[in-house]
């Protein structure tokens, strides 16, 4: 009796605990942001602020500036995902693995990189280059390269979760042209909203590629709030308000565009069905979709041949300091919290639960929010004498990162959950078995690969970020990102490509080594 | 007009394993045949080749006059072979009407919108779906998403019609309702019809000749009689006793 009783309340309860603590990591933040705008003159702060026509000139820059990115991520990445995951294009899978990489780096990385192709002192650079580069344009183009591969990928995914059957039918009565725009692309439309949702939210929220294009931008202008000579804290909150009212907009998109489709959106095929023919379109569609995998690693090359030529790697050691270990240390321990969240959340939510759908919102909310507003508010939850232990470490980049990628775990580990039939889950339960058995003997096992895809995704966007962790590292524990960004003002131009080439090994390495692991044939 | 299917010492492999091995069959212009079998024994996957969905290791696959299939070489892709199938999960495309469903394979064929109407109304009349041309597949019961999946395959006047399983699911009083129809509609078109089933009370029902898969090959073809004859195939012993 007592066991039954306890197994009863174990579901709950272990869902209600990760609910409080993702509520504490993702939602304070929002909650605070507002108390902070009742607090002394806050509101006159915010008043000055939002009446400022530059403000919302900024403001109108800054949605152009996403919205062009993301068009052009769409007019890229929709026909070269079909193209890389549905044809018989020669080597398509290497094509899109290529193609893809670029997407886990820091954004100003690539434009680092595209600096030293095309800067006025550049591989392949002049005046004219030099000027296409640092403007708005340039910087458009190079986080739309940067970025494309997120919708790219999501529609590859998402043909390879289509019913085959449906494939088969359309294929049999109206060819693979028809079968494509008439059939595969409205079936993978959530898979473009979800596309157009994250690179419109990532461009909106980049700081990096518009500051070192010297393009001005909204977040550039609160983060500049914070620190520098025009420190005005005061101010920052109150300009990260029009922020929070674009993500709540994108939350509202996301919710009529995917919502609980999205966790049908990645999946995996039950049987293979012939690629789809490219007949005569096949050489050109080669030329370009290879040369779509090959262009955004050009800078990549860049870089290398840079820090090569001017001697970096020699002279990397003082400037490396403990910087890699500071991303790893906070990367790893932000995934790891993420994933246990997400087991919990994630499973909640693939079973259709209502608090676990409102969490998944919360997260999602917490992702397309801007990163200077989330820091914003992560200032104000943890800058307190209180809670200095972990607002005075590192601790506070992984709180962070959990916050802000807390919805790629969760997302990842309820498609993965969505995925597998309810009925494995009941048997267990009907032989007994209370909810953390389950959980642990049965649902984790069985999810192994998701799981550790979700993880890896959460390892490689905390790797990646700097917009989170600029705002919030303490002296001596900032992260990589963090380290190339502000030497790249200053610093050794050698020496700052040899540290990004270290950003690209390093994430690089994060990669192999979970492609092994989750690729590698079950014995 | 209803077209002749022939497989010649047809030979399909999955993973390194051969799933069918040297069929030779002949279906005649018009006529129904059923090819039965237990799970596994190669069934879907000889419907599969018949429409160009699988290439063969070896053999061939004409239809009609046409060569279709030759060894590994698909010389007709799967929508120049003039086939329908009706699939064991129907596959109605969810984001498209009961008119969108029927209306892809006729424009894909540059049927005339007119035209492509009238055929629309003749088929969904027949299979009593009349007037329910603008519901999505979700909005319908289990029978009338059937009826669509029949449908869809009939309007396209194909040469020949390939029905995978198509009543596996249904319960008892659909599934003799849905066999009336498929008899009188296949009586009426005098198409060249090729079904599988696990069911042998489905083809008694249908008519016609029965081919026997067993993992992979062909044991019989002939009458449904003449099948629970063979007392050295388990399936036919099976067949006899019941």
């Amino acid at each position: 009796m007592g066991r039954s009783l306890a197994t009863r309340w174990e579901q709950p309860a272990v869902f209600a605990l990760a609910a409080a603590v993702f509520a504490a990591v993702a939602l304070l933040p929002m909650l605070s942001l507002g108390g902070e705008l009742l607090r002394g003159d806050a509101l006159s702060h915010a008043a000055r602020a939002l009446s400022a026509p530059r403000t919302w000139k900024l403001f109108a820059a800054s949605l152009g500036f996403a919205g062009a990115v993301t068009a052009i991520a769409l007019v890229i990445g929709v026909p070269l995902g079909f193209v890389l995951g549905r044809s018989d294009l020669p080597g398509r899978r290497l094509a899109l693995w290529l193609h893809a990489f670029p997407v886990f780096l820091p954004p100003f990385l690539l434009a680092l990189g595209w600096f030293h192709l095309l800067g006025r002192g550049g591989l392949l650079g002049s005046e004219v280059t030099a000027r296409a580069l640092f403007s708005p344009a340039g910087a458009v183009l190079i986080l739309a390269l940067g970025l494309t591969p997120i919708v790219t990928a999501l529609v590859a995914i998402a043909l390879q979760a289509v019913d085959p059957s449906l494939e088969e039918a359309a294929l049999l009565a109206g060819g693979p042209w028809r079968t494509a725009t008439r059939i595969l692309v409205p079936l993978v439309r959530p898979a473009v909203a979800l596309g157009a949702l994250v690179v419109f939210a990532l461009a909106f929220s980049e700081m990096g590629v518009p500051s070192f294009l010297r393009v001005g931008l909204y977040p550039g202008m609160v983060f500049s709030r914070l620190g520098g000579v025009d420190y005005a804290p005061g101010e920052a909150f109150a300009l990260a308000l029009p922020l929070f009212g674009v993500a709540l907009l994108l939350l509202a998109f996301e919710r009529a565009a995917a919502g609980r489709r999205s966790f049908a959106v990645l999946g995996a095929r039950s049987r293979e069905v012939p690629a789809l023919r490219l007949g005569r379109w096949r050489v050109a569609a080669t030329l370009l979709a290879w040369s779509g995998a090959v262009i955004p690693l050009a800078p990549l090359a860049a870089l290398a041949l840079r820090a090569t030529r001017g001697g970096g790697f020699s002279r990397i050691g003082p400037s490396l300091g403990s910087s890699v270990g500071n991303s790893l240390t906070a990367s790893i321990s932000a995934a790891g919290a993420v994933l246990i969240l997400a087991i919990v959340i994630g499973h909640a939510a693939a079973r259709g639960r209502r608090p676990a759908l409102a969490l998944d919102a919360l997260a999602v909310l917490a992702f397309l929010t801007p990163a200077t507003v989330l820091g914003v508010g992560l200032i104000a939850t943890w800058n307190r004498p209180a809670t200095q232990a972990i607002y005075g470490s590192g601790a506070i980049v992984a709180v962070a990162f959990a916050a802000r990628y807390g919805a790629i775990g969760v997302r990842a580990a309820a498609v993965s959950f969505a995925q597998g039939s309810v009925h494995l889950e009941e048997a267990a339960a009907v032989c007994g078995a209370g909810f953390v058995r389950r959980l642990a003997r049965i649902l984790v096992p069985m999810h192994a690969r998701g799981l550790a895809a979700a993880f890896l995704l959460a390892l490689v966007f905390c790797l990646r970020d700097l917009e989170t962790a600029v705002l919030l590292y303490p002296a001596g524990e900032e992260p990589l990102t963090v380290r190339i960004f502000t030497f790249e003002a200053n610093g050794s131009e050698a020496v700052v490509a040899a540290l990004s080439c270290v950003q690209v090994a390093v994430t690089a390495a994060a990669l192999l080594a979970g492609s092994v692991l989750l690729f590698r044939r079950r014995s | 007009m209803s077209t002749a299917i022939v497989l010649e010492d047809v030979t399909v492999a999955h993973l390194g394993r051969a799933v069918l091995r040297d069929i030779s069959l002949q279906v005649g212009a018009g006529e129904l045949l059923t090819i039965l079998g237990t799970s596994g024994s190669g069934k879907t996957t000889l419907l599969r080749a018949v429409a160009g969905l699988v290439r063969l290791q070896q053999g061939k696959v004409r239809i009609g006059e046409a060569l279709a299939s030759e060894g590994e070489r698909l010389l007709l892709a799967p929508e120049q072979r003039d086939v329908a199938v009706v699939f064991q999960d129907l596959a109605l495309w969810p984001h498209l009407t009961v008119q969108g469903n029927l209306a892809f394979g006729l424009s894909a064929r540059g049927v005339p919108r007119e035209e492509r109407r009238e055929r629309i109304a003749t088929v969904l009349k027949r299979v009593g779906l009349d007037g329910k041309e603008s519901r999505h597949p979700g909005e319908l019961s289990g029978g009338e998403r059937q009826r669509v999946a029949i449908a869809r395959a009939l309007v396209l006047q194909p040469a020949a019609i390939l029905l995978d399983e198509p009543l596996a699911s249904l319960d008892f009083l659909l599934r003799r309702e849905l066999l009336q129809l498929f008899r009188e509609l296949l009586g009426e078109q005098g198409m060249t019809a090729l079904h599988v089933t696990h069911d042998p009370r489905d083809a008694r029902a249908l008519g016609g000749r029965v081919a026997l898969l067993e993992e992979g090959r062909l044991e019989h073809v002939g009458t449904l009689e003449s099948l629970a004859g063979r007392g050295d195939l388990p399936y036919a012993r099976e067949l006899a006793g019941t």
